[in-house]
């Protein structure tokens, strides 16, 4: 099971489901990472977290750990 | 409906994501340019005014924090959230404009279809068709209103295009007849399951596939061009209209790229403190002149009576010391105001977060802090965008130890004491080593706050970081510079009126209870008279009693009553510490402030020891204690309000100051036993 942090820079991928049970998860969907959705892996800190995903027309960035329960097709 | 509310204007809220237009539009149908930022999350305060008398009609406009979803996730949103069903002082709104960024349109929809389903009046406007169009895409506006059952009108906040169309829209809605039948709002959205949520985006994304069509015009086969490439590029996507900004994306791969993007941070970070000092100095300069001079001529009109001297001594040396420092604050403000308008300062959080986690705080937490830089009451209000409460709790603590623009008339004229006045390099260095000493020491404290954290801060949460970087943005000079104005004019109606009734205080604590001291005058020119007559009040004054008492905890210092008076009225509001030494030593009858309290400072003798007051311990050990000590009452204040109660300020009080007085007497003895 493939999740978002583990996306390559460029690289796109579809969400087929966010973690219920993270804490951040109802959050992560409001802003736009649901199901079906394209996302790409754009840019991260030099530090490799946060992340920045390129969704629904613009820039999120978020952190390692809740890259993690965004679990991709 | 209540006869009252007939009385009253009709009440039009905007709502929105954030970076969804919405204060630009406000500052179009306002005519009063407000707040326009890029950093999401940062329209902490409302707006409010009237529209445009122009625009005929009659109806309060008033301006809510961006929102993601009517489901709230920060104590931010959780008030402007409530306020939209219920505002503590405007009422429920008659209507909502709601705008809606087409570029991103399936996530601004979200909080739109919310709205409607909720029971709000709602009319939609769409922003951004500009960068959409760029795309080659646009909306259809009458098949969205179709699907969304309300109106929906294309505007251009910048432009003002499209709002006269809006408030065509926007009249009849406000006919009494019709607001009679509004349904009351409800609260359904609050902690919405993740079917509903992901029922709600399936109908959005429906939506989207029906509004969104390719334009169709004279540069049709340029637009086709564009759209095949993105195609090409982009096989998987549908719809183009769903790429980011591409002049983003390009300039992104710099500012955050892996290599540089720390080392353009720095730059940046290091161009906008550097500017500051050098850009507020010379005008910092004048205004010092200026009262400097206003006060030698208060004190030559009045002559020497107890009215002149409080007006000299009082009133007109308290206001410059206000004064003194809003340039640097306007500067401050102004480049704080461009980072953000231009969409940096989203990055620079981003940025930053993964060490600031490191020591309990969040990415979020960095433009608090960078306004504490500033004034620690605007950068405490800001903290309220973290929405996880163990983050938001230590960032409002660490915030008073960031060095803040009052403090710098305090560490300016120490250090002029220091470094010979020809060398300005090296006292800009030392001032230099002074900031980055604050900024390690609020690291220091953080990262043992957060260990001991349960302790004191007494707030469990799962720590998060989601941030929308929003696309980079020619800067609205013009709103900017006007934003500054507003946040200068906050900062002196806040610290101001304290500040000032602060040196009238202090004034009457020195020239009282013995005003008029009888002295020897024989064989003494004038002006060593009223030298004499100055420093016999002084001595027998309320501020001596009250130093005397405070003696014994100065004395390991190596400072006198003197020097503890002026740090006890530093409590009020630290700069109050320059005009406090300037009153103690009598310093009015020179042009420049600055100097003469140097030179007084240089004469001034230890009434204890007998040997001279200020020494190099004793300036540095000064620095240090104003480094670390809570020292500011509209903080305090602002700290309570915004933590809700009285644990976090005391503990400040308490931590930071007793850091200060340890670290300033191990630095003033260790200083002395190495030979200074």
């Amino acid at each position: 099971m493939k999740t978002a942090s583990e996306l390559n820079f460029g690289e796109r991928a579809i969400i087929s489901d966010v973690d219920n049970s993270h804490p951040s998860f109802r959050r992560l969907l409001e802003i736009g990472f649901t199901p079906g959705q394209e996302i790409e892996l754009v840019n991260s800190s030099a530090f490799n977290d946060p992340l920045a995903f390129s969704l629904r027309g613009t820039l999120i960035a978020i952190r390692k750990h809740e890259a993690d329960c965004i679990i991709l097709t | 409906m209540s006869t009252t509310s007939n009385e009253k204007l009709h009440l039009i809220t905007l709502v929105g994501p954030p970076n969804s237009g919405k204060t630009t539009l406000f500052n179009q149908l306002s005519g009063k340019n407000f707040k326009t930022v890029n950093y999401p999350g940062s329209t902490v305060e409302y707006s409010t005014s009237k529209i445009q008398s122009k625009f005929g009609i009659d109806a309060d406009l008033l301006d809510s924090p961006g929102i993601i979803s009517l489901n709230p996730n920060s104590p931010d949103e959780e008030i402007s959230v409530n306020s939209l069903y219920n505002h503590p002082e405007f009422g429920s709104p008659h209507l909502l404009i709601t705008t809606v960024d087409v570029s991103q349109i399936s996530r601004h929809l979200l909080l739109c279809k919310q709205l409607i389903e909720s029971g709000f009046n709602i009319i939609v406007a769409l922003t951004m068709n500009d960068i959409l169009a760029k795309k080659g895409f646009e909306v259809d506006e009458n098949k969205l209103a179709e699907e969304l059952g309300c109106g929906v009108i294309k505007v251009d906040g910048r432009t003002g295009r499209g709002i006269d169309k809006l408030l065509t829209c926007v009249k009849p809605k406000l006919n009494d007849d019709v607001i009679d039948e509004i349904k009351v709002a409800h609260k359904i959205f609050e902690n919405i399951s993740k079917e509903k949520l992901l029922n709600l985006y399936k109908e959005i994304e429906r939506i989207e596939k029906n509004v969104i069509v390719e334009i169709r015009n004279n540069n049709f086969s340029n637009l086709l061009q564009a759209n095949e490439k993105l195609k090409i590029l982009n096989p998987t996507l549908k719809y183009g209209s769903n790429r980011p900004d591409a002049r983003t994306l390009k300039i992104d791969k710099y500012l955050l790229s892996r290599r540089w993007g720390l080392v353009f941070f720095f730059l940046i970070m290091s161009v906008t403190f550097t500017s500051i000092f050098w850009i507020a100095n010379p005008f910092m300069d004048l205004v010092d002149k200026l009262f400097g001079y206003l006060s030698t001529s208060a004190a030559g009109i009045f002559g020497y009576t107890w009215y002149s001297n409080l007006i000299a001594d009082g009133i007109i040396s308290g206001t410059g010391s206000v004064l003194v420092f809003l340039p640097q604050i306007l500067i401050l403000f102004l480049i704080l105001g461009l980072l953000e308008d231009t969409g940096y300062l989203a990055r620079g959080a981003m940025l930053i977060d993964k060490p600031l986690s490191k020591i309990g705080l969040n990415g979020k937490s960095f433009v608090p802090m960078l306004s504490g830089f500033a004034c620690a009451i605007p950068a405490i209000l800001a903290a309220r965008t973290i929405s996880n409460r163990r983050e938001r709790l230590l960032t409002i603590f660490i915030i008073p130890l960031m060095s803040c623009s009052a403090r710098l008339p305090v560490y300016t004229l120490l250090i002029a004491f220091l470094t010979p006045a020809d060398k300005a390099l090296l006292a800009g260095i030392a001032l230099a080593v002074v900031y980055l000493s604050s900024i390690l020491g609020s690291i220091v404290v953080a990262a043992f706050i957060n260990k001991f954290n349960k302790k004191i801060i007494n707030a469990v949460d799962s720590s998060s970081f989601i941030l929308e970087l929003p696309a980079y943005r020619v800067p609205k000079i013009k709103n900017v510079i006007r934003n500054s104005f507003e946040n200068a004019k906050q900062y002196i109606y806040r610290a101001g009126p304290i500040i000032l009734v602060l040196s009238i205080a202090i004034w009457f604590l020195t020239y009282f209870p013995n005003h008029s001291p009888e002295v020897n005058t024989k064989g003494l020119s004038q002006k060593e008279v009223v030298q004499l007559i100055k420093a016999e009040r002084l001595s027998t004054s309320y501020a001596a009693d009250l130093g005397k008492v405070i003696q014994p905890v100065m004395s390991p210092l190596g400072m006198d009553w003197r020097i503890g008076v002026s740090l006890i009225a530093a409590f009020a509001a630290r700069e109050v510490f320059v005009s406090s030494l300037a009153m103690i030593f009598k310093v009015t009858d020179e042009d420049n402030l600055q100097s003469s309290i140097l030179f007084a400072m240089k004469d001034a003798v230890n009434e204890e020891t007998g040997k001279p007051l200020f020494t190099v311990p004793t300036i540095v050990g000064l620095i240090v204690f104003f480094i670390f000590a809570m020292q500011c009452l509209s903080t305090v204040a602002v700290s309570k309000k915004e933590t809700g109660g009285w644990r976090i300020p005391i503990l400040q009080i308490i931590i930071f100051t007793s850091t200060a007085y340890i670290f300033s007497l191990i630095t003033v003895n260790f200083l002395r036993f190495v030979g200074f």
